[in-house]
């Protein structure tokens, strides 16, 4: 050992020098904060808007990384038009990786160092929560997105707004829809996260309701074999006929192609439903083939027959741009920047409240429609609530058929199927 | 009933044998390099996306492009061996397991993310090797899964006499007994060493060429067959291909019991890769050694 | 110590109990979580670059203790220092057990080990969500009511220095000897008369109740918490932490624990490219600088937690 502290100590150097090294380095650290300050060149001030979501593991980056183009393509859009308010739109966004922790970093950054006025996007309930509760403190206006857990519009803080539906509105309607149908076992699978345990619980308690029978299973986030899980069911007695899964990870695919292919479901027996996006991604069909015809999922961009201008544009330049459909969470983020920068617009500052008032006063018509948000708190998930978010559920009823083309089943005053359910082939 | 868990049983053994040839890669890594290779799961990750880019952008056939993804593992593997493990055979690195967990800790740190940023974050998946599904009697199994496990078994067969019979591979065999023995009689070490990283790799891209139109491809797909691997190494007993085939089937087979089996049906799946790693964490406290080990050599 | 290092010293304190006031409340969340994390990692360089027992599981006994501290406040309405007295027993108690069971693994084996306890306890964690909260989280009630995070600084930091107190006082003492002569060669120290079954328990228990106590310290200020705190991922971050600033050394490993903290949080600009580069930093400092970028210059100006026994006038170890 001795030879390689010989070499060590032929490294050192005095200890003055040591002294003057660390410091420098103690004052090269302490002024990494004031690197942060900012100064605005050029005619007018950026607005800038701070956006949240996962872009890397162990979040759900896939979905993270969608949401964040669309925000990208609206701020290109805004500004090409002149911005708001005479001046451009900068978006800062910020990488949650789905942990709280990050989640509460992030926002503290965005709002210290980035001095942000408003901020939106995330995919992920608890990380939302955690983001909150630092937007609460500075007072700035945060436009939920993808996130469906009922506390966070149920916390009521003034600040919180969310444009996409809750598990209460999603979870409900499915389980209603399942009733309607006239299932009479359903087996349930829930990934192991916020998303999927949420709506595991609402739709067993919908089911239960209704009088039922269901049994719930959960699984890792990470599980890519559901074989013996599926062999279960399968080999349950009396056999169940219907299969809801809320998986949205990669997982997702294989779960949807090993159903099928074991014949559990879809199949005239069994049907299936998938929810949590994954069925309306773009990588769908190359992943699952076959296996997802007669698949049942849902849809939270409009259903085309609602579809307006703004949404047929939007659809458009988007699959140009990305090669894929957007599906609804990427809508809801595209929409989620409009409806700040409207706000803001009629609000003619960037203050907070001026902002929230607009918010709640909002008419924006957006690709998902008419935007208005309930200031009631009836019960307290309404508060800055979306209320009329779009849900539909449809069912793929042919090979590479995209999410708009796909038949819609419920609610009813949509419904482009005769049937509630289409019983497969 | 019997029917239920014969279907099971069949489909465990299908996996086991993936399963295996992943094991068998980690344990020819750890017999002759004397490191567990944290990076493997990814090694394998990157074996399946190899083999989608070769089917996609090449036009290369799905079957063929397994032993350009099997290559390319092995070539991937030799350039971080050769950049980053070669402490591992200086006399003045201390404790080289320890640097062993920490560089191949790295590497799968930073192959992940260059996947996410390089593939992109969606499910990919290769065209199937076969299509359509068997069905014999009450088993329904898919062609991939049998040709998967066929190929499988066919690289491990390739493997063992590669071990056995060629120069190489006895050269293999030798240096993980004694590296100072082989030495003397003419081994060049560090080729082997380069030679078993590679080989270690590219078992694991075969298995990944394997189950991608199994199983999606997504850059974070190499974490719970790591987890795996490193049970079945365990259990099988490090240093020993054969004792890491058996575990592995093993492991396979129980898996599927477990959850078909377990009484709580809510939790059968959540606690399935828990109980094969209680089991490991038992084997480890009664049988350090695991079922076959060899003797475990000190590192240095 | 000298009096310019004792200049350098007080200079550094004043610096350190100023930080809440010289930065914005971004970073001053940052420096918490830092602190945080320089507990976590200090105790794993305990466990692992003193005591040489490799183990992977650390980050399971954080979220054990933030779990126990969170739920007993919640669940049985005791007070939160009581609270995360119990997350650092309870850690300590089962850290003793892994460590005695333990026992006959070293080096590869011990890290599979320990890697597969945190992931069983993580996988409870998050299968069990009637009690846990599982991945939805679990609400954690705060320590503090204060607008701002400055009273979780100070806290946090008299945790460290106690942490960093007890633990440099056990290195530098015999103890710290026979820790770095089980790590060296555990049969060699066995045979010179080092109680090895005691010391590597002990190792084990002291650095799993600071990782609890750090959990508890972690649950209460997030506010929220999920079992990702104890994930593979996590534990790879503290291994960089150890690695980059030092894992021989107590010191060298609370400032690579800070300085990568900040560091990752600086590349935020990078977007998805951090964590590859973070990857690429951790592969450049094992592969050139194996002992730390930070060791070498904490040992020569403060001489707190010596890197390697110098060469010194033979003197015999006492026996234990």
């Amino acid at each position: 050992m001795n030879q390689h502290d010989d070499a060590r100590r032929g490294r050192g150097m005095t200890p003055t020098a040591w002294l003057t090294r660390r410091a420098a380095l103690a004052a090269a650290a302490a002024s990494i904060p004031l690197i942060g300050q900012r100064r605005a060149w050029g005619a007018a001030e950026p607005i800038v808007i701070g956006w949240v979501g996962p872009l890397s593991p162990p979040g759900g980056y896939a979905e993270g990384i969608l949401m964040k183009d669309a925000a990208e393509m609206g701020a290109d859009e805004i500004n090409a038009q002149g911005g708001v308010l005479g001046r451009p739109l900068q978006i800062v966004y910020a990488d949650t990786r789905g942990m709280p922790a990050e989640g509460r970093t992030a926002a503290e950054r965005l709002v210290q160092e980035n001095k942000i006025v408003a901020a939106f996007g995330e995919f992920h309930s608890p990380v939302a929560l955690a983001e909150m509760e630092v937007f609460r403190k500075y007072n700035i206006p945060f436009m939920a997105c993808d996130v469906w857990s009922d506390e966070i519009t149920a916390k009521g803080y003034q600040q919180v707004f969310r444009n996409a539906p809750t598990i209460s509105l999603i979870d409900t309607a499915i389980g209603e829809w399942i009733a309607a149908v006239g299932f009479k076992k359903v087996a349930l699978l829930a990934e192991k996260n916020d998303v999927g345990l949420a709506a595991r619980t609402a739709v067993a308690e919908q089911l239960n309701k209704a009088h039922i029978p269901n049994d719930s299973v959960d699984a890792e986030t990470t599980t890519t074999d559901f074989t013996a899980q599926i062999l279960r069911f399968k080999n349950a007695t009396p056999p169940y006929d219907f299969f809801y899964s809320a998986f949205s990870e990669a997982g997702a695919y294989d779960l949807i192609r090993q159903a099928k292919e074991l014949g559990m479901c879809p199949t005239p027996k069994c049907g299936m439903y998938n929810s949590g996006g994954e069925a309306t991604d773009p990588t769908f069909w190359q992943n699952v083939k076959e296996a997802g015809v007669w698949l049942v999922t849902e849809n939270v961009g409009l259903p085309q027959s609602g579809w307006n201008d703004k949404t047929r544009a939007f659809v458009k330049a988007f699959t140009a741009k990305y090669k894929a459909e957007p599906p609804g969470a990427v809508m809801e983020s595209y929409d989620g920047l409009y409806l700040l920068a409207d706000a803001i617009k009629r609000a003619g500052d960037t203050k907070p409240e001026g902002i929230i008032h607009a918010l709640e006063t909002t008419q924006y018509v957006g690709v998902r429609g008419q935007y208005s948000f309930a200031t009631d708190k009836d019960p307290p998930w309404h508060y800055h609530q979306f209320m009329q978010a779009p849900l539909t559920l449809i069912q793929y009823d042919k090979i590479n058929q995209t999410v708009n083309d796909a038949p819609i089943l419920w609610p009813r005053k949509f419904a482009t199927s005769k049937e509630l359910y289409m019983t497969p082939a | 009933m019997l029917n239920y868990l014969l279907v099971q049983a069949v489909n465990g053994l299908v996996i086991g044998v993936i399963y295996a040839v992943i094991a068998a890669g980690l344990t020819v890594i750890f017999s002759i390099l004397k490191i567990v290779n944290f990076a493997h799961g990814e090694v394998y990750m990157m074996g399946g996306y190899f083999a989608y880019f070769a089917i996609a952008l090449l036009g290369v056939p799905p079957m063929a492009a397994i032993f350009v993804a099997m290559a390319l593992a092995f070539l991937l593997s030799v350039l971080f061996e050769r950049t980053l493990l070669t402490p591992l055979y200086s006399p003045t690195t201390e404790r080289k397991a320890d640097y062993g967990i920490l560089a191949t800790f790295g590497i799968s740190i930073l192959l992940r993310n260059i996947a996410i940023i390089a593939f992109g974050p969606f499910p990919l998946r290769p065209p199937s090797f076969f299509q359509g599904v068997l069905v014999w009697g009450p088993i329904v199994i898919s062609w991939d899964r049998i040709f998967a496990a066929g190929a499988g078994a066919a690289i491990l067969v390739a493997l063992t006499l590669f071990l056995r019979r060629s120069a190489w591979g006895q050269a293999l065999n030798a240096v993980s007994q004694s590296r100072e023995s082989a030495a003397i009689v003419g081994i060049n070490d560090r080729l082997v060493y380069t030679l078993a990283f590679g080989v270690g790799g590219a078992l694991a891209g075969g298995a990944g060429a394997l189950v991608g139109p199994i199983y999606a491809l997504s850059p974070t797909m190499g974490l719970q067959p790591d987890t795996q691997a490193f049970v079945i190494v365990i259990l099988g007993g490090m240093g020993s291909v054969g004792g890491a085939i058996i575990a592995a089937l093993l492991i396979g087979l129980s898996e599927g019991m477990f959850v078909a089996l377990f009484p709580d049906p809510t939790r059968s799946l959540a606690y399935a890769q828990a109980f094969s790693l209680l089991v490991m964490m038992l084997v480890l406290l009664v049988r350090p050694k695991g079922f076959f080990g060899r003797v475990h050599l000190a590192m240095e | 110590m000298r009096p310019t290092q004792l200049a350098g010293a007080a200079l550094l304190l004043m610096l350190v109990l100023a930080f809440p006031v010289l930065v914005n409340p971004y970073w001053l969340t940052v420096g918490i979580l830092a602190i945080f994390y320089a507990i976590v990692t200090a105790s794993w360089a305990l466990l692992v670059g003193y005591a040489g027992q490799f183990s992977f599981g650390h980050m399971g006994f954080v979220s054990m203790g933030a779990y126990c501290s969170a739920l007993l406040v919640s669940a049985a309405g005791l007070p939160i220092p009581i609270g995360m007295a119990a997350a650092l027993v309870l850690s300590g108690v089962v850290g003793a057990v892994i460590g005695y069971t333990c026992l006959r693994m070293h080096g590869p084996y011990l890290a599979i080990f320990t890697m597969a306890f945190s992931e069983v306890f993580r996988i409870i964690a998050l299968t069990e969500n009637e009690i846990t909260g599982g991945a939805g989280g679990l609400e954690v009630t705060p320590l503090f009511h204060t607008r701002s995070d400055a009273p979780y600084f100070y806290l946090g930091l008299a945790l460290l220095a106690a942490s960093l107190g007890l633990m440099s006082w056990m290195t530098t003492s015999r103890w710290g000897l026979f820790f770095r002569a089980i790590r060296e060669n555990e049969q060699a120290a066995a045979a010179a008369g080092v109680k090895v079954v005691r010391f590597r328990v002990l190792v084990f228990a002291i650095a799993s109740s600071f990782a609890g106590l750090a959990g508890a310290f972690y649950a209460h200020y997030i506010g929220i918490l999920t079992p990702d705190v104890g994930s593979v991922d996590q534990m790879g971050l503290v291994v960089a932490m150890a690695v980059i600033g030092g894992a021989e050394s107590l010191p060298a490993a609370v400032i690579g624990a800070i300085v990568v903290e900040f560091l990752v949080e600086a590349l935020r600009a990078y977007g998805e490219w951090r964590l590859v580069l973070f990857g690429a930093l951790l592969l450049l400092t094992v592969r050139f600088a194996r002992n730390g970028l930070l060791a070498l210059a904490w040992e020569q100006v403060l001489r707190l937690g010596p890197v390697r026994e110098r060469a010194r006038p033979a003197r015999r170890p006492a026996a234990s």
